[in-house]
């Protein structure tokens, strides 16, 4: 199977010390080297309010990871232990490397069509400038 | 209204155009629809003696461009709340093509956005009054 990337977030809970989340990546990381996936990013975005009430929660901590992987059946051992946790309130992953892939072709045909304008568009104007001169 | 609007034609309407986009988050709408075109039309032959263009429309409607577009994004990215937000309403009802000018394929793409967004809590489901909802008020529970 092909590489893929996979956006992870979770929640957890507002109130949970430090060693706790740690003990949550440290866990995810077990896993992610077990298949030999590789995380490519960590993010801590810390307590944010949430837009409506998870468990009984208005805020929680969010944390952001990106993985790269060939083993699809990671996402599910990586949702398991998330969804064990007792900390974690919400998790989502979700494939990334499609979006990124139509991203780069999009932007690569935009490049190319923007090298071919300049000698479409040019000619017309300095011709028509041409014409007008000789009536001025 | 139409006292209101005989009184003044020139600059009642136009508030009136004023307030209304002021009502939506984005852009919005120009006119209330076909009925509010006319209704502001109607004014402006009879009573107006300044009006330039009387019995046209007056208003034409500025043509909205794809924000997204403008700015050659080629991925919406569902964690960026900040952007998305701009087109929710405060429910967390996504906003028409319509209202907001957002083109076809984009709109697509915010679509999705939108969805893992909401998943995520980063944005509210529609009809969760989850960001506006007052506490509610604790009734005089320890009666002893």
């Amino acid at each position: 199977m092909e590489e893929r990337l996979y956006d992870l977030i979770f929640i957890v809970r507002p109130a949970t010390p430090e060693d706790e989340i740690k003990k949550v990546l440290s866990s995810i990381e077990h896993a992610c080297a077990e298949k030999g996936a590789k995380i490519e990013k960590t993010e801590h975005w810390g307590t944010r309010k949430l837009a409506y009430k998870v468990m009984k929660h208005r805020e929680g901590i969010y944390l952001y990871q990106q993985v790269r992987t060939t083993h699809g059946e990671l996402v599910h051992e990586l949702e398991r232990r998330l969804g064990v946790q007792d900390s974690v309130i919400k998790y989502q992953t979700v494939r990334l490397d499609e979006e990124l892939k139509r991203q780069k072709k999009l932007a690569h045909k935009r490049e190319q069509r923007a090298a071919r304008r300049p000698r479409r568009v040019a000619p017309p104007p300095s011709a028509s400038a041409e014409q007008n001169a000789p009536a001025n | 209204m139409s006292e209101e609007q005989k009184q003044a034609p020139g600059p009642a309407p136009a508030a009136n155009r004023e307030g209304r986009e002021a009502g939506h988050s984005v852009g919005g709408r120009r006119e209330g629809g076909p009925g509010g075109g006319r209704r502001e039309g109607a004014p402006g032959g009879p009573g107006g003696p300044g009006g330039p263009r009387r019995g046209k429309r007056q208003y034409f409607r500025k043509k909205k461009v794809c924000k997204f577009c403008v700015e050659k994004m080629d991925f919406i990215d569902y964690k960026r709340a900040d952007i998305l937000a701009q087109f929710v309403q405060e429910r967390g009802k996504i906003l028409p093509r319509r209202m907001t000018g957002v083109c076809s394929r984009h709109q697509r793409w915010l679509g999705v956005a939108i969805k893992r967004a909401r998943n995520i809590a980063l944005l509210p489901f529609a009809g969760s009054a989850a960001g506006t909802q007052a506490p509610r008020p604790v009734a005089e529970a320890p009666k002893t």
